[in-house]
């Protein structure tokens, strides 16, 4: 049940990036609301969890994508796993901290990305990539952070998102 | 009494209705009175709205329901109808474009709405309503009335994916319009502010402002299509050529609508660039350095139709 509540945040996730982000762009870029509910999830359930969703959630974007399947659900996967790490080490209640646990998760998710691209010969200038999707994309996703993590947060401990992990 | 009785009616004759002159003691009582009486009026005024206040404020607070119910209307009527009529002035620039300009440079177009784009921020893809069923195909090329928006990559029945020219993997064999110097326009990331002009000569040093369009050569894309200008350019770190920053003519962060180059229709004569919009002419028919329409555009539409 928690399973299908995730990917329907998901599916309605990539659905917003597909269509009505793009009228909303901060210093040219969207923001990238899959990784928000990745770093979410593994920071509240843990590294196996973290992983599973995450790849998960980069099936989805690279099925919307439609090239290069596979790139983001690696990425996702690792950043999820790496996101896990924190589960039992940091407080859960404070908004600073998971904003920063999202912005640097955003920034290591686009890092991977672009050595992925860049290992299939997408070619782009360190610069560019770091200021102007890099950075932007992690800032953009991390601002909207409070917007969405106590209601997920308090979710997770009484809503839909409740249970065991996966 | 009987006196009292005549005086009445005396006074009664005296003071008619259509007399034109009032007595002097009238007179008098009507000076002095008569501020007194506006100020007793002004008061009965007040008066009578300190009374009423309660009631009207009743009344007031329904109208104000009804006025605020009727103002959202209003303001939502007005929306949708400066939605429209932007809708309707876009449309109507892509149809005086398929009208006037694409036939004139050679070009049958068909238009297409976008309806979705990349979730992420790395690649520039836009997908359109119209597919295979609709006579698309792959390397197609997509304009829009400003200039070249990118090609065809996939088609579905309904839909199709475009490429777009900011994307990293897009290249476009391009001209500088005045110099004639050769280059290749790429995609930096997703950033729909500007492309890159790569391997310009390095003896055609480009100038800010000059126009770039697609040359053809040994391209899927058509010769003679807008793409931007120049912004600003340097010399490559190899130092064997120039590049250049180019600024697309084409708004990616509001192209809503796009046309797709379906076939090319032979030209029966040379396209009268003074009659074409800025940038696929500029009404100067003299000035070929800075139209795009004089290097034939779409002479070699057919290279994507096989």
């Amino acid at each position: 049940m928690r399973l299908l509540f995730l990917m329907l945040l998901m599916g309605l996730a990539i659905f917003l990036q597909v269509t009505l982000l793009n009228f909303f762009p901060l210093f040219g870029v969207k923001p990238d609301l899959i990784l928000m509910l990745v770093v979410f999830n593994s920071f509240l359930k843990g590294s196996r969890e973290g992983a599973l969703v995450g790849l998960l959630g980069g099936v989805f974007i690279d099925l919307a994508n439609g090239s290069y399947i596979g790139m983001n659900s690696l990425a996702l996967m690792i950043v999820g796993y790496l996101v896990g790490f924190t589960e039992s080490k940091i407080y859960k209640d404070s908004s600073i901290i998971i904003i920063f646990l999202v912005w640097v998760a955003s920034l290591l998710d686009q890092l991977l990305t672009y050595i992925l691209l860049y290992s299939m010969q997408v070619q782009i200038s360190p610069g560019v990539a770091l200021f102007r999707v890099m950075l932007p994309t992690a800032t953009y996703t991390a601002v909207l952070v409070p917007f969405f993590y106590h209601r997920f947060y308090s979710s997770s401990q009484a809503g839909l998102l409740r249970g065991k992990n996966i | 009494m009987g006196l009292l009785v005549v005086l009445m009616l005396v006074l009664m004759n005296y003071t008619e209705s259509g007399r034109v002159r009032v007595s002097p003691m009238e007179t008098v009582l009507r000076d002095i009175l008569a501020p007194v009486q506006g100020l007793t009026m002004s008061l009965g005024h007040r008066l009578r709205g300190l009374v009423s206040f309660p009631f009207t404020l009743y009344n007031a607070a329904e109208e104000n329901q009804l006025m605020k119910k009727k103002l959202a209307e209003l303001e939502n009527t007005a929306r949708q109808n400066n939605e429209i009529s932007s809708e309707n002035e876009r449309l109507k620039r892509l149809l005086d474009f398929k009208t006037t300009v694409a036939p004139a440079v050679g070009f049958e177009v068909t238009g297409a709405a976008i309806i979705g784009k990349d979730p992420g921020n790395w690649f520039g893809i836009i997908t359109i309503n119209k597919g295979a069923s609709q006579g698309l195909r792959p390397n197609m090329t997509v304009i829009n009335g400003q200039g070249l928006v990118g090609r065809i990559t996939s088609v579905s029945s309904t839909t199709s994916e475009v490429l777009l020219i900011t994307d990293p993997r897009s290249g476009v064999s391009a001209l500088i319009q005045e110099t004639r110097a050769p280059g290749m326009v790429e995609g930096v990331a997703s950033f729909p502010g500007q492309v890159r002009m790569v391997h310009i000569p390095v003896e055609a040093e480009p100038s800010k402002g000059q126009v770039v369009v697609t040359s053809g050569f040994g391209s899927m894309y058509p010769k003679g299509i807008p793409i931007g200008w120049v912004q600003d350019s340097r010399r490559e770190p190899s130092g064997l050529f120039n590049s250049a920053i180019v600024v697309p003519f084409v708004d990616f962060n509001r192209i809503e609508e796009v046309l797709v180059i379906t076939g090319s229709a032979a030209l029966q004569e040379e396209p009268n660039i003074a009659l074409l919009p800025y940038p696929w002419g500029e009404g100067r028919a003299d000035n070929r350095g800075r139209s795009p329409g004089i290097v034939n555009a779409g002479e070699e539409a057919g290279l994507v139709v096989q």
